[in-house]
């Protein structure tokens, strides 16, 4: 059990998730979801460098890493489903907790861009 | 072999002169990471020296070029941010979050050094008299010193920096010895930018070099920010020996929680602000102040959500507080709160025992809550510069401002309150540099000044926005008239 409980736990899952998922759908052939996924990993780099100030320290409760474990063996279009669809759970549940607006913004636009896969 | 840290004058890396080193610790592991030395008064004069000379060439750079190395600074500080991050979590032990927010914040005032070519323009009228035009500009004044503490190893030495030198003058920098490694590593940025040799100088050490550094003749004025009797001693000395001085202390921080106020919010942001950095902020909340019936409702969810706080070593993402700086800075904590209860004050949450597992020797505190807290106990007037926060009782708003401006400090101070009229009041009546409105830390951003009053600062102008315009430049009069002909 990993507790995602601050602001820095939440976007190193999510730049994990997204490295995760940009080698999986290398392997599972989908070049497009995974290029969309290495800009995003890019991007929640860049937000877990900026978005954050000294005075931002709130304890966030509730949300644990093995909630969004991903299989990332199954590469079958059922797979690639499931996978985005906890991929979008995830995003979708850590959101509310960060009460900075660019994350926030930038984690409900993630859960949207992988629903709509 | 660990490494034995180097001074940077004159755009070298040389060893200091003086013979006796101190250790930099990781707080949390107890690893040795450097060796910091006490540099001499030689070696300051080596720094002057460098800086006096880089003077001359760097005032006639003009301006927007001094702003373009600002800009190259910034970029380099962005492509090692989370190495910057990762050196100022080893050697002061807070969390990478607050890591990576101060550094976030040190290039806020980069990008407010950038804007120094705006800010140095001046003003000027036409035909004060008949035929005679007065202007004024601004001029830099020369060599600038900053001797910064170990709290925030990378923020606050940039807050003087950057618009120090984008003003037109040279700079010394004296970092805390016992978290020297930012400014190295900084330094090394600097290197790479190729400025000319003596614009930036790093001397290390501790009360040697910053007595050196108040005293030697060629240095114009001097940032501080520490203690408050260490800022008294730099005031004094650095007047006397005819310098500019901005020095800024320690503080007592009060946040008042009124009846009206949203709770479930204030108790979230009193939280961080008592226990952000383990308190080791000058803007931390010490005392949190309950009116009438809020008092009890801010203790019993403060006491719920203060226990439930994972105390860790900072490059553990899921760490949400970390060490102390020093063993030292933990007995001295531990110590206060052991007065304060024997002085009456009843202890709800006590962090004096705690054992974090893998680093049983680390230098923590755990957070801990005092309440039944009077104005005379040591702990509500003295600095703890810790996780302590101490609950007190006020039955009316008049006496919780009653409360927070007996204090010998001012730095900052914070109301909880959905009332305009109480806001409104608190700004107008409490003696404190920096007022939070249903903010808990009331930090300034880099373009305003860092206010601070009474025993919380020396000084005229502050840190930061522009006051720090001023600080770093001289205005000079111009009068002038062309005969015709």
């Amino acid at each position: 059990m990993t507790p995602l409980n601050t602001f820095g736990a939440i976007m190193t899952q999510a730049i994990g998730l997204e490295e995760g998922l940009a080698d999986y759908y290398k392997r599972a052939g989908n070049s497009d979801q995974a290029g969309a996924c290495a800009r995003r990993r890019q991007k929640m780099m860049r937000i877990r460098r900026e978005a954050v100030l000294e005075i931002t320290l709130e304890a966030i409760d509730g949300l644990d890493s093995d909630d969004y474990a991903l299989d990332l063996e199954d590469v079958s279009e059922a797979g690639q489903a499931r996978a985005a669809s906890t991929a979008a759970r995830f995003y979708r549940e850590v959101a509310p907790g960060i009460n900075v607006r660019q994350a926030r913004r930038a984690l409900e636009r993630a859960a949207r861009e992988h629903a709509g896969q | 072999m660990v490494e034995r840290l180097r001074n940077y004058i004159g755009g070298e890396w040389v060893e200091a002169g003086g013979r006796d080193w101190s250790p930099v610790h990781n707080p949390a592991t107890c690893e040795l990471l450097a060796e910091c030395p006490e540099s001499s008064a030689g070696d300051v004069d080596q720094a002057v020296q460098a800086a006096r000379e880089a003077f001359g060439e760097w005032r006639r750079t003009p301006v927007l070029e001094r702003a373009q190395f600002m800009h190259h600074f910034k970029n380099l500080v962005e492509d090692r941010f989370d190495d910057l991050a990762e050196v100022v979590v080893r050697e002061n032990g807070k969390t990478l979050d607050e890591a990576r927010g101060e550094v976030r914040r040190g290039i806020e005032s980069i990008d407010f050094g950038i804007g120094v070519p705006f800010m140095m323009r001046n003003d000027g009228v036409e035909d004060i008299s008949s035929g005679i035009d007065e202007t004024t500009v601004r001029q830099p004044v020369g060599v600038f010193a900053a001797i910064t503490p170990f709290n925030f190893p990378f923020m606050v030495p940039i807050w003087f920096l950057p618009t120090a030198i984008t003003c037109g003058n040279t700079f010394i920098l004296k970092p805390s010895p016992q978290t020297p490694l930012s400014m190295q590593l900084t330094c090394e940025l600097i290197d790479e930018l190729d400025m000319p040799e003596g614009v930036v100088n790093l001397v290390h050490g501790g009360v040697t070099s910053a007595q050196a550094i108040m005293e030697h003749p060629g240095i114009a004025g001097v940032s501080f920010v520490g203690s408050s009797p260490v800022a008294k001693i730099i005031y004094e000395t650095c007047t006397r020996n005819g310098k500019r001085v901005q020095a800024q202390g320690g503080a007592k921080n009060y946040i008042a929680v009124l009846p009206d106020a949203d709770m479930e919010s204030s108790v979230k942001n009193v939280l961080g602000a008592a226990y952000g950095c383990a308190g080791q902020r000058c803007l931390a909340a010490a005392v949190a102040v309950g009116v009438g019936d809020a008092y009890d409702r801010l203790r019993d969810e403060l006491v719920k959500q203060v226990a439930g706080l994972r105390v860790g070593y900072g490059l553990d993402e899921t760490t949400q507080m970390g060490t102390v700086v020093s063993a030292q800075a933990r007995e001295r904590i531990v110590n206060m709160i052991t007065e304060g209860e024997r002085e009456g004050a009843t202890i709800s949450l006590d962090g004096r025992d705690l054992q974090v597992e893998g680093y049983e020797d680390g230098m923590f505190v755990g957070p801990t809550i005092l309440e039944d807290v009077t104005p005379d106990m040591s702990v509500a007037r003295e600095e703890i510069f810790g996780p302590v926060l101490s609950l007190m009782r006020a039955d009316s708003y008049d006496e919780a401002v009653e409360l927070i401006n007996r204090s010998n400090y001012g730095n900052a101070a914070s109301i909880f309150t959905s009332s305009g009229a109480h806001a409104r009041d608190f700004k107008y009546r409490v003696n404190a540099g920096n007022i939070g409105v249903n903010i808990g830390v009331a930090a300034p951003s880099a373009s305003f000044p860092f206010g601070g009053q009474k025993d919380s600062f020396f000084g005229d102008l502050h840190g930061q926005g522009l006051d720090s315009i001023d600080f770093f430049t001289d205005r000079k009069v111009v009068i002038e008239r062309w005969f015709e002909g």
